[in-house]
């Protein structure tokens, strides 16, 4: 089966026998986009959570046929160093990460978040951010939350200024 | 008490009963059910089976009473505090779908239909009695303005009603515990429970 | 000693800068100080654990074209924060900007790789007085070189900011390692005065922060190599299985499938993805002999004081033999749980074998690699890359050894990593506990007498970590009876016991060992015993505390972390405080933890945590590591809790393997760090001591009942 889809804004073709196959490893494995992670092929820790057509999912328990002509983010097109995305700029600032390897989960589901809830209560954060870190960086992560969501709406006043 | 519903008592040794109360027709309109011809004890055995399948874990548990859903066929709350949320479909980021898609998952073993969601509050079963699920099931201030047309085609067609029968494996690989009757045999309790007048029987 | 000159000066090496090969300078590195010539000294006679692997030279740095400096770690970096320390130490020597060095891991064909393993919280520690050396060293040998090489007098040279001053003009070191053929040998100059450090002691930010935040692929998980194929491992689900037989018909002709390995321990498959890998594993029916009768109940009975091998730890007393005050604690059988589950891409030719992998014990991996391939040791590479979680769960790492074999018989370099479920399944687990304990008080209500008993499973013994003669003290496992010691010494008589209990599953190192479980046992104790004398119960514990310099370091937290917390021993609206200390290592903690009980759910808002852990190189990352190890053990405390059942280990999945969530973690974390010595001590594990005993104390200024068996909700629940 051939699946078209757009990853971080590039159209990729893969063909695959197993139209089942998680998401997650199409894009690890035949695209390489290692930013994605593969914590417990469940459903159940979120460390591979991503976009797809802006919803937040995890992708190990995504096949990849319902990829089919969607548009997948991963922490790679989230920002880049030189742009980064709100929730990129707050975890930098807040010093977030310690091993590192849940985080990119985290800020996916973070940024999906924010879109549907620009200025989260620390309720929504609560019931929406429910990835687990085993190096107990949740405590930065609030605030780095609550400051992502203060830069985005700073960015959007900017951008209403200058438009 | 509800006049969309009726309720049958059934006399010992009478085997057919004319029933004199209100029922709705498949258009949805009230009509007097005296000249409806009902056989008690296979009503009560189709009411009986029907019970059996919607209390079963595989329909109750999206059909909770505390807008908390259930796992498993121990019944345990969803783990990591999944609940109800504003729309039936989880939270407003992690929804039901951020794990839950159309169609069941072999490798991750997440459970997929299409429009999986909690049932609405209004259809939560949990705790009732097979009366008072009954009562809500056909009650259309409770299920969603389905008359009984709709609720025939609702439960014999719809492909979340249907996915018990095809609950596909759990997180360790093994197949899930479906209802007790077979899927056909289901349609056809539905069907003729509808048929005959969707009568709750009374003890 | 005459061994000293032997074994005093090691050789380092720079490898050389813009495009050549090879090695451009070897340095000898003459550790300054003769306490540890002595250490080193008995450290390579008796191989224990020391950092140095015995071949020479060892690459320490590398300058590159682009005049940055890489600086080759032999300790790897697992969330810890040790590589941003490690470039302080480096840098402020150095006289570079921070910018201006990358650490990375070395492999181990450097040399430069620790023959005993990361962990333990002494990352930094142990490598204050070398690295800082070394980095001075270096320095010292660039200065040489452009006096060589510049023709100007060493007193015209400066080193600022990463560049080499020449009387108004100045020079790179990347320069200046292109005219440089041979580099002069040098002999360790003199450290600088700590005072003088300008990034040692700041809050620099994490040297790996951008990598993690921007998704780079920095883990063993995310190594790719060419014509990589992927390999899994079939692995029985009971306790004490052993193999009998494996029918690999049905997958041996399954899509992907390149091969199918059936060793004497193992049998693996091998295939061209993981998900065909996967598939082929599930298809392979193994005959097991596996006994399915084993019961929690069963292991808990077995984990009981009195059972087992006992050794007194500390004896300055009798046995009780009528307490006044009896206690008894258990803990669970605790999962490591991190993320990244155990993988590794092993590549081996007939050159010899290159293995990438998350791991803490780089030495030990590539042994069992050697042994298991008949290689010599040299001839297998270990590359270490970042860990996806480290906490103990990496100082076992014998798949390595696994996937070669699977890569030999391929021909081709596989990728093999554990399931969610055989990472719950197999995991090294923290053993379950016991803890009795006895006291009797005196009139005016102090401790008269004091006696704690804990039962432990294995943590170091019988761990390959550790040559046998390191891994018991006195006969007891060191790893159990982290925290075993009693530290308050004003008390006339203690007596404390650790019994060693042998288990029928694999039980090893979790980050700080024995010290939360012991802690949870004694802190909770001194509260029973506090209430009892009718006193307060921080003024309790420092009244029970010796005069001497630990002692004051001890009483130093204690103070401090009361009056930050406002510490009271009553409830105010609903929100009761709960007060723990612990020494860990020689770095002591006390933690005041402020929660309520809302709708019988343990509802932690605030933790005070005061830490001495020296000089704090990254006072931020300290903070961090003590923010991590609260929630960490707020998660072990009150969900945590593996089961066994049938003669299976379970949960296997995250979820029913209930561990803390965001909304767990205390919304105000205070972390205050005071420097009672002027090194740094271990950071990473002392704060896991007190939070599970302030936790259980403050419930029991709600509940008036006390929490005596983790996991806390749980025991919650049933009281």
């Amino acid at each position: 089966m051939t699946i078209n889809f757009t990853l971080n804004g590039s159209a990729e073709t893969v063909t695959l026998s197993d139209d089942m196959t998680p998401l997650l490893w199409v894009i690890r494995d035949i695209l390489g986009q290692k930013g994605t992670k593969f914590g417990c092929g469940k459903a159940a820790c979120g460390a591979c959570t991503i976009h797809v057509n802006g919803e937040a999912v995890r992708s190990c328990s995504y096949p990849i046929k319902f990829a089919e002509g969607k548009k997948v983010v991963t922490i790679e097109g989230l920002g880049t160093l030189d742009n980064p995305h709100p929730v990129q700029q707050a975890w930098v600032e807040k010093v977030v990460p310690q091993c590192g390897y849940c985080q990119p989960g985290f800020m996916m589901a973070t940024a999906a978040l924010l879109e549907k809830i620009p200025n989260p209560t620390d309720e929504d954060i609560d019931k929406n951010i429910i990835n687990i870190c085993r190096c107990g960086t949740y405590y930065r992560m609030r605030k780095a939350i609550q400051r992502a969501a203060e830069i985005k709406a700073n960015e959007l006043i900017e951008t209403s200024k200058t438009s | 008490m509800n006049s969309n519903r009726i309720v049958l008592f059934v006399a010992i040794g009478l085997l057919t009963i004319m029933v004199v109360a209100n029922s709705i027709n498949s258009n949805g309109d009230y009509i007097p059910l005296d000249s409806l011809e009902i056989s008690a004890a296979d009503n009560t055995e189709n009411f009986s089976k029907l019970m059996d399948v919607l209390t079963h874990p595989r329909c109750m548990n999206c059909h909770p009473n505390d807008n908390i859903p259930k796992q498993g066929i121990d019944r345990h709350p969803h783990y990591f505090d999944m609940a109800r949320g504003e729309d039936d479909h989880g939270f407003k980021a992690t929804s039901c779908n951020t794990c839950h898609q159309s169609e069941n998952n072999p490798y991750s073993g997440v459970p997929g239909a299409p429009h999986w969601a909690l049932a609405p509050a209004s259809m939560g079963w949990q705790g009732l009695s097979h009366e008072q699920i009954a009562q809500r099931l056909l009650d259309k201030s409770t299920n969603g303005g389905k008359d009984h047309k709709a609720l025939v085609e609702h439960l014999t067609q719809d492909k979340l009603v249907l996915w018990a029968w095809e609950p596909g494996v759990d997180a360790n690989g093994n197949l899930r515990e479906t209802p007790p009757i077979s899927k056909e045999e289901y349609i056809q309790v539905v069907e003729e429970w509808f048929a005959n007048g969707a009568v709750i029987p009374v003890n | 000693m005459g061994e000293n000159k032997k074994v005093s000066r090691r050789k380092f090496l720079v490898r050389g800068a813009v495009g050549t090969a090879g090695v451009l300078a070897v340095g000898t590195y003459l550790f300054r100080n003769p306490i540890r010539r002595q250490i080193l000294a008995y450290a390579n006679s008796a191989d224990s654990p020391y950092m140095g692997s015995g071949v020479e030279p060892l690459l320490w740095f590398e300058l590159t074209s682009a005049n940055k400096i890489r600086l080759y770690s032999p300790k790897v970096e697992m969330g810890q924060g040790t590589f941003t320390g490690m470039a302080q130490l480096a840098a402020d020597e150095l006289e570079v900007p921070i910018a201006m060095i990358k650490v990375v891991h070395a492999p181990s064909i450097t040399g430069n790789i620790d023959s005993f393993a990361t962990g333990g919280s002494t990352s930094i520690a142990s490598l204050w007085m070398p690295l800082r050396e070394l980095a001075a060293t270096m320095r010292e040998m660039i200065l040489a070189a452009a006096v060589e090489n510049l023709g100007v007098p060493k007193s015209d040279l400066k080193i600022k900011n990463g560049v080499i001053k020449v009387n108004g003009e100045q020079i790179t070191f990347a320069e200046l390692a292109e005219k440089i053929s041979e580099w002069p040998e040098v002999d360790t100059p003199e450290l600088k005065k700590i005072s003088d450090y300008k990034i040692i002691g700041k809050s620099v930010p994490r040297v790996d922060l951008d990598d993690k935040v921007f998704g780079a692929p920095i883990f063993g998980m995310d190594v790719d190599i060419p014509n990589m194929v992927y390999g899994a491992v079939v692995r029985p689900e009971h306790i004490g299985a052993t193999f009998i037989t494996a029918d690999v018909s049905k997958a041996q002709n399954m899509p992907g499938v390149l091969k199918i390995v059936e060793e004497e321990d193992f049998v693996g498959v091998i295939a061209k993805s993981f998900i065909e890998a996967e598939n082929a594993k599930h298809a392979i029916k193994v005959t097991w002999d596996a006994p399915t009768n084993l019961q929690l109940a069963d292991i808990e009975n077995k984990m009981k004081v009195g059972n087992g091998k006992p050794t007194i730890i500390q004896k300055n007393g009798a046995e009780i033999s009528d307490p006044e005050v009896q206690m008894e604690f258990t803990t669970p059988i605790g999962a490591h749980a991190q993320i990244e589950p155990n993988g590794v891409v092993a590549n081996v030719t007939e050159e010899g074998a290159t293995l990438y992998l998350s791991t803490q014990v780089v030495a030990i991996t590539q042994k069992e690699v050697a042994k298991r391939l008949e290689l010599d040791t040299e001839k297998v590479n270990i590359v270490p890359t970042f860990l996806g979680g480290g906490f103990g769960r990496r100082l076992h790492t014998p798949h390595a050894m696994q996937a070669a074999v699977m890569s030999k018989a391929v021909g081709k370099p596989v990728k093999y990593f554990f399931s969610r479920k055989e990472e719950f399944q197999h995991d090294m687990f923290r053993p379950p506990t016991h803890h009795v304990l006895k006291a009797n008080l005196t009139d005016d209500g102090n401790i008269a007498h004091l006696q704690h008993d804990f039962s432990s499973g294995d943590v170091a013994i019988d761990s390959a970590l550790l040559p046998s003669a390191l891994n018991s003290f006195l006969g007891a496992d060191v790893g159990a009876i982290r925290g075993g010691f009693c530290q308050y010494l004003n008390i006339p008589k203690i007596r404390t016991t650790s019994w060693h209990v042998e288990l029928p599953f694999a039980t090893s190192w979790w980050r700080s060992l024995g010290l939360l479980a012991n802690t949870f046992a004694w802190e909770s104790f001194m509260d029973v015993l506090a209430e009892k004398a009718g006193k307060n119960p921080v003024d309790f514990r420092l009244a029970h505390i010796q005069n001497d310099k630990s002692g004051e370091r001890l009483c130093n937290v204690i103070k401090t972390a009361a009056e930050k917390a406002g510490y009271q021993d009553t409830v105010i609206n609903g929100k009761a405080m709960g007060f723990a200390a612990s020494t860990d290592a020689g770095t002591p903690c006390a933690q005041v933890v402020e929660l309520s009980i809302v709708e019988n759910q343990i509802k932690i808002h605030k933790v005070t945590c005061v830490l001495d852990p020296g000089l704090a190189v990254n006072p931020d990352q300290v903070r961090a590591q003590c923010e991590g190890a609260i929630i960490m053990g707020i998660s072990a405390s009150v969900f945590e809790k593996m089961t066994v059942k049938d003669g299976q280990l379970n949960p296997t999945i995250y979820g029913p393997y209930q561990m803390a969530l965001l909304k767990h973690a205390p919304k105000e974390i205070e972390v205050i760090l005071l420097q009672g010595r002027e090194t740094p001590g271990p950071v990473g594990e002392p704060p896991l001591g007190p939070i599970g005993a302030a936790i259980a104390n403050a419930v029991y200024r709600i509940t008036n009942k006390r929490l005596t068996s983790m996991p806390f909700q749980e025991a919650l629940q049933n009281m």
